[in-house]
């Protein structure tokens, strides 16, 4: 038998219940792509922190980590292939490694540790919408206000309200809305590329200075003191550059990953599969949302530091980050973080147009925003379908359709997160937790993916990519292989050595605190299923046969 | 018998492993009654062309294979089989002349819908004959009329519709394979208070709600059983497949929350597996990957002498 992929005879198909046709790769492509969010994520909590690195280049680690979340985009494309409705790591988890693993890693990974991710998506909101804003303004009072604990703690308890609104608009309100975001977001980006690319680096730095002074009353010559009190040209990446000897680059991988890990966030096939095609087209959506990504920061890197300087560039970002995480009491010059955007807005000179660029710019944060509940939410019906967790945390109300107790499980435990983030700056620091769990997850989906051919022949063989085959060895184990590979060095970088109580290591994850904030979550998650397991097994259910095959002859 | 263990299953649509599952379901779970909810039957033939060389050419999965023996063109047609398609295997002229003829299409898709389902039934007949345990099989909106005289004719597998309820140890199920309107126009559909009043005859057969339960395909409007992805005119998805949207049957919710049944059993919307509580009713809706060869399920029990659901479970077997 010879198989080739490509048209043959083609199905005669008769009216019938859900015979689609398919669905928009841009469509597809927009929510990877505003999951592997630039502006937010790329450009706060990823790209802002270099200058820890600075004999590390930032544009091969971006491309080796490209090219790994490349295999972890064809894992989930594959596993998406094979269980099409099975709404993710959960339940691939669940058939191939066993419902108690998979309910552990499933629920830290994409429940409890979104907990941390509330203040996270704050601090978002804080430092690229609502400081901005009142910087522009001179409304100093509220600037003054929004940097401190209380003020975000209010910006955390607005975030969560405002992801719980969005989860109650519903996907099909909320997707228009991430629509519209998305024309806008970009419409902005591009006129801010355009400004750095046709602006001089002088001309910024006259505006810069000249800024600095009117809006915060610094002394004149605000962009050489940033650089200064950065540590000056020596303690910083020297220039952007691209070198095929990775070294030190390499542990700029694990901070990349807070931003460039999510392409199959939400990924999730409806419909009837009816081929490689669809494979295909779901890979296709996730590997532009990765790789224009990174394209577009790449471009933006060269212009930054063009326009800005590459010194400038990331000492204003070291200096923002080492005040917020409370190693400096100095914000520098400017008393808002050098965010770009408003970085251009300066260039104008004028408060209106600088407002107007950091509005625009709201629309990446509003069209990931509501991103922070979904996926729990489907977790958390997922876990009470299988009656681990009780029936009614999966209510939802009846006139609005909106899932009451799936939500109060996320705002409340986010809420006293969020006051721990606001108010104890030590727990500010192991934001790198809040990628590393959710790691861990694909890590377990990873190890599935590879050992799928063989621990569920059956299914995968039934399934349209079962043909993908290299030197004989499925195409899934060897993605599968190579993503757990990556995020195994991503795990042991962020944890190694563990229980060290040197908080100035790279990554400050791996000192006693963090690892008892992760390893909690792992035992509620575990608690959580061993009591499910024997109070179901009271009533007469066994967990184990959720996922038991039945046999077939 | 203290209880009655039902195994629920819905939108097998042709699946030939998910209907050899089914049938041995029965002993594996231990359950008293196996019920299939609806929509039996395939939506799709898979030609295996002859060529004139002798050679058969057919296209699975968009993988095209060129089968040479008696052995691979078997090995094929079970492939098709599992995953919910007919295969058949026609010449270079049947074909080109199928894609020019919608007629002949239809008659084709009837014949092998029938002899499908001829060939389940005897299955079941030949595993499960002696062995205690009930069948029911029920048609639904994807399911041409022409089987239901067929699973009435049956001898080992039962079957029921609006007007023939049946009997399970004492409790009543009232089935009702026709659905509201959706984007296919299916066999079994009409608007809402053309459904409401077909519901209404239904019901007339049943008095007592705590020994009744519904079988019926479409699931409650708005009881989040019901969510499928919205669609754009020309049946693409809105939003990826994002964007999910209630589509069930308002005539359904109004019947489970005014009758409060003990059990409503639901399928149609293979995305929306759940439970849900409408008032004192337990609606379940187990989904389905029928093209996956995986058998999503409902488990129930149910306490003969309280009348009441001792538990459930919603299974991917």
């Amino acid at each position: 038998m010879a198989t080739v992929t490509g048209e043959g005879p083609t199905l005669f198909l008769r009216k019938a219940t859900g015979l689609v046709k398919g669905w928009s790769k841009f469509d597809a492509f927009l929510y990877s792509f505003m999951s592997v969010n630039f502006v937010t994520l790329g450009l706060f909590f990823a790209l802002a922190v270099l200058g820890y690195v600075p004999t590390g280049q930032v544009l091969p680690a971006l491309l080796v980590s490209g090219i790994f979340v490349t295999f972890l985009v064809v894992t989930y494309a594959g596993l998406i292939s094979v269980m099409p409705r099975a709404g993710g790591d959960y339940v691939w988890q669940s058939r191939v490694l066993g419902g108690g693993v998979a309910f552990v890693l499933a629920v830290t990974g994409w429940w409890f540790i979104l907990w941390y991710w509330t203040p996270v998506y704050a601090t978002i909101l804080n430092v690229e919408v609502l400081q901005p804003l009142a910087a522009v303004f001179k409304w100093n009072g509220m600037l003054t206000w929004l940097g401190t604990k209380n003020g975000l703690f209010v910006v955390c308890i607005v975030t969560a309200l405002l992801a719980g609104f969005l989860v109650s608009l519903g996907m099909e309100g909320y997707a228009k809305v991430q629509k519209y975001c998305f024309y806008l977001g970009m419409g902005a980006l591009a006129f801010i590329m355009l400004v750095m690319l046709l602006g001089s680096r002088a001309g910024f730095q006259s505006s810069f200075d000249s800024e600095s002074t009117r809006l915060f009353g610094a002394a004149p010559g605000a962009y050489q003191a940033t650089i200064d009190l950065a540590g000056g040209a020596s303690a910083l990446p020297a220039k952007i550059g691209f070198s095929p000897f990775l070294g030190d680059s390499l542990l700029l991988i694990p901070f990349l990953c807070f931003w460039i890990l999510w392409p199959n966030w939400g990924a999730t096939l409806y419909g009837e599969v009816r081929g490689a095609s669809d494979f295909k087209r779901v890979m296709s959506g996730m590997m532009y949302g990765l790789w224009v990504t990174i394209a577009v920061a790449v471009v933006f890197l060269l212009l930054a530091s063009k326009f800005f300087g590459w010194n400038f560039f990331n000492a204003g970002n070291v200096n923002f980050i080492n005040y917020f995480y409370g190693y400096t009491t100095d914000p520098g010059p400017a008393k808002v973080w050098t965010y770009p955007p408003l970085m251009v807005g300066f260039f104008f000179k004028n408060s209106l147009v600088s407002a107007i660029i950091v509005l625009l710019f709201g629309a990446w944060f509003l069209g990931w925003a509501g991103t922070l509940f979904l996926s729990s939410t489907r977790v958390i019906f997922a876990a009470a379908f299988d009656r681990i967790l009780p029936e009614r945390v999966a209510d939802v109300s009846e006139k609005r359709h909106v899932p009451v107790m799936a939500l109060v499980l996320m705002l409340v435990p986010s809420l006293i997160v969020s006051a721990f983030y606001a108010y104890w700056l030590t727990f500010r620091t192991f934001i790198l937790d809040a990628t590393l769990v959710i790691a861990v997850t694909f890590f377990g989906t990873a190890i599935a993916a590879t050992i799928l051919p063989w621990r569920k022949k059956h299914l995968y063989e039934n399934s349209a990519i079962a043909r993908y085959k290299v030197a004989g060895i499925p195409l899934i184990s060897i993605s599968g292989f190579l993503t757990a590979l990556f995020l195994g060095f991503n795990l042991y970088k962020w944890l190694w050595p563990p229980f060290n109580s040197d908080s100035s290591n790279l990554y400050a994850i791996n000192v006693p605190k963090s690892l008892y904030f992760m390893g909690g979550m792992y035992l509620l998650a575990l608690v959580i299923y061993l009591i499910a397991k024997f109070y179901r097994k009271s009533q007469g259910i066994e967990l184990k046969a959720i996922y038991q095959e039945i046999p077939v002859e | 018998m203290p209880t009655v263990k039902i195994f629920f299953v819905t939108d097998l649509h042709g699946s030939e492993i998910c209907w050899k599952k089914f049938l041995n379901a029965g002993a594996f779970y231990k359950a008293d009654v196996v019920i299939l909810g609806g929509d039996v039957t395939g939506k799709a033939m898979v030609p295996i062309v002859q060529h004139a060389d002798g050679s058969w050419e057919a296209s699975l999965q968009d993988h095209r294979d060129t089968l040479q023996t008696e052995a691979e063109l078997q090995e094929f047609e079970t492939r098709v089989m599992n995953r919910g398609y007919y295969p058949i295997r026609v010449s270079d002229e049947e074909y080109r002349a199928m894609q020019e003829d919608a007629d002949l299409v239809d008659k084709r898709f009837k014949e092998v819908m029938l002899d499908g389902t001829a060939r389940w039934l005897d299955m079941a007949e030949d595993k499960l004959a002696g062995k205690g345990i009930r069948v029911i099989a029920c048609p639904a909106n994807d399911d041409m009329f022409e089987i239901d005289d067929q699973l009435a004719h049956a001898t080992l597998v039962e079957t029921g519709d609006e007007d023939h309820p049946i009997d399970l140890d004492g409790f009543t199920m009232v089935s009702m394979g026709w659905t509201n309107p959706t984007p296919w126009h299916t066999f079994r559909e009409e608007e809402e208070p053309e459904l409401a009043v077909r519901i209404q005859r239904a019901l007339t057969a049943v008095t007592d709600p705590s020994t009744t339960i519904f079988n019926f395909h479409a699931p409650p409007y708005g009881s989040k059983l019901d969510n499928a992805p919205a669609l754009n005119e020309d049946l693409t998805y809105k939003s990826g497949g994002q964007a999910l949207r209630p589509v069930g049957s308002t005539s359904v919710r109004d019947a489970v929350k005014s009758f409060q049944p003990l059990l409503s059993l639901h399928g149609h919307i293979h995305e929306s597996k759940g439970a849900a509580r409408i008032g004192s009713t337990l609606a379940l809706n187990p989904g389905s990957s029928y093209e996956e060869g995986i058998l999503q399920a409902a488990v129930v029990n149910i306490d003969m002498k309280k009348r009441k659901v001792k538990n459930y479970q919603l299974v991917n077997g």
